[in-house]
Parts: structure tokens; C-alpha cells; sequence
């Protein structure tokens, strides 16, 4: 039983420092990082555009 | 289609991950690093594909972009188990087999988890966003995976040759990739910075060949001689 949790807290530890280093290295990025072959990476951007906010100010009266 | 550098470093990628399957068989080491080979043949296959895809369609294309980015998802997956078969190798005399499959799997399902509660919020494009985030995620998962391998293989004096360069070369290819990442989000406007990847590509395959090549299964290193401090 404690080897199977100690395996759990093991992969929860590897987890979250895999995605602490992820949130260093791509915190301002604008692209995708791939890392398989020496293939041309696609120049289209594969996240959808965010909708552009607007503001609606309460009308006076 | 990218330009003649681009193409010329892409086909020598796909030659280089050839000649380790052809060096590994004519070694007689093809079932001993079964993964690692298996790995290197999905890069082809999927290499032969996505060049399929972008003649037809071109590099701006959405079939492109579907094509790069799910590969690369199956690519990831068979590189982490291409990594936990060198963890089996490296603890193969310790008889934590079990174990060992328990925490891949515990870190594999906690990274879909993770990646699917990334992406969940987005309505469009679902199992694209997943399949990105997951390979992302992974990838990184694997960098932190390679770096507690070689502290394994220091702790325990791994002293396999092949092992020990299979490794080191994955901890060197996974940084310089993190490396590259960071520098061409800085300088993103120079031109050279896109053959960076690529190229960095070409380095695992390279650096497994030539492991393959010059050294057999009975050949032995001193791990301890790297880290001994001279007096």
C-alpha cells in the first residue's frame, strides 16, 4: 500500500515539476514547441484567435 | 513548400533516423532497443506522411497543421515509452518492473488530466487544443524524466555504454530543445532561428547511429570518471 502511494507522490512530484519548467519556458510564448524530427513546423497558428474584448461603459442618465 | 535548407536538414533528419534502424539491425541490438527503434521508425512514417500532406496541400495549410500536430502527439507518446524502456534497462536488475510501469502510468494519466483541464474551456477545436497541450505537456514530463534517469545512472555507476550515451544524448537533445524554445520566442524575427529545430532534429538520431555504431552491448564506461573532482 505505502509503495503504491509513495509511486502516486512520486508522480505527482515529476508532474508538477514538468509543469513549473512549462510555465518558465513558455510563459510569453506565441508558439507551439515541438520537439520530433527535423520536419518544417506548420506556419499556421494552431490556437484559435481570442475574441477581442470590449468595454461596455454604463450609460449616464 | 520551405526552401532548399529547410528541405536538405528534413531529409537528412529522415537519414539519419534510417541509418540507426539499418545500424541496429545489422548489430543484432534491433529487439534490445525495441522502443527506441520503434520511435525512430513512427519519425519516418510520420516524416513520409506530413511530406505527403504538405505537397499536396502546402505548409499554411489547415490538413498541414492537423497532420504536424497529431503525429507529433503519437510521436511524444512513443518517445515517453521509448524513455520508460531505458528506465527498465537502467533498474532492470533491481526487479522494480512493476513499479516503475505504476508511475509511467500514474505521470501519463495525471499529464492527460492536467492537459484535458488546460483545454477544457475551449469549445472549438477540442481534440486539436488537447492533442497540443498533452504533446507540450509530455514533452516536458520527459525532460524532468531524463534528468532523474541520469541521476540513476550516476547514483547507481551505470557503467553500459549505450545506455549511459542513450540517455546522456536524450537529456542533451530535450534541453536544447527547451534551449532553441526560448530563443526563438526572443528573436523571433531572425530568419536563422528556423532551422533551429530542425537541425536539433537531426542530433538524437546522429548521436544514437554513432553510439550504435561504435559501441557494442558488452562495451563499459566509468560514469564515476565524469563527476570525480580532480585533486
Amino acid at each position: 500500500m505505502s509503495r503504491k502511494l509513495g509511486a502516486i507522490a512520486l508522480a505527482m512530484a515529476i508532474l508538477v515539476g514538468a509543469m513549473g519548467l512549462k510555465s518558465a519556458f513558455t510563459a510569453r510564448a506565441g508558439s507551439v514547441l515541438t520537439a520530433n524530427g527535423s520536419d518544417p513546423v506548420p506556419t499556421k497558428n494552431p490556437w484559435p484567435k481570442k475574441p477581442a474584448y470590449t468595454v461596455h461603459a454604463p450609460a449616464i442618465r | 513548400m520551405p526552401g532548399p535548407i529547410g528541405l536538405v536538414i528534413w531529409f537528412l533528419g529522415i537519414a539519419l533516423e534510417l541509418s540507426f534502424v539499418v545500424c541496429s539491425l545489422v548489430r543484432k541490438s534491433f529487439l534490445q532497443y525495441l522502443f527506441l527503434n520503434l520511435y525512430l521508425i513512427f519519425v519516418v512514417v510520420s516524416s513520409v506522411t506530413r511530406f505527403l500532406v504538405l505537397r499536396n496541400y502546402g505548409q499554411d495549410s489547415d490538413q498541414y497543421m492537423y497532420c504536424y500536430y497529431y503525429s507529433d502527439l503519437l510521436l511524444t507518446l512513443a518517445l515517453f515509452v521509448a524513455l520508460i524502456s531505458l528506465y527498465t534497462r537502467v533498474f532492470g536488475e533491481l526487479k522494480v518492473k512493476q513499479y516503475l510501469y505504476f508511475v509511467a502510468m500514474a505521470v501519463l494519466l495525471g499529464t492527460a488530466i492536467f492537459s484535458y483541464a488546460i483545454v477544457d474551456r475551449s469549445s472549438e477545436r477540442l481534440s486539436t487544443q488537447f492533442a497540443i497541450e498533452l504533446s507540450q505537456n509530455l514533452y516536458f514530463v520527459g525532460l524532468v524524466l531524463t534528468y532523474i534517469l541520469w541521476g540513476a545512472v550516476m547514483k547507481l555507476r551505470e557503467t553500459r555504454t549505450r545506455l549511459v550515451q542513450f540517455v546522456l544524448s536524450l537529456g542533451i537533445y530535450f534541453s536544447a530543445y527547451a534551449a532553441s524554445y526560448a530563443l526563438v520566442n526572443m528573436a523571433e524575427q531572425l530568419g536563422v532561428v528556423q532551422y533551429i529545430s530542425p537541425v536539433l532534429g537531426c542530433l538524437l538520431p546522429l548521436s544514437w547511429t554513432i553510439t550504435m555504431m561504435r559501441h557494442t552491448e558488452e562495451s563499459r564506461l566509468a560514469t564515476a570518471q565524469l563527476v570525480t573532482v580532480q585533486r
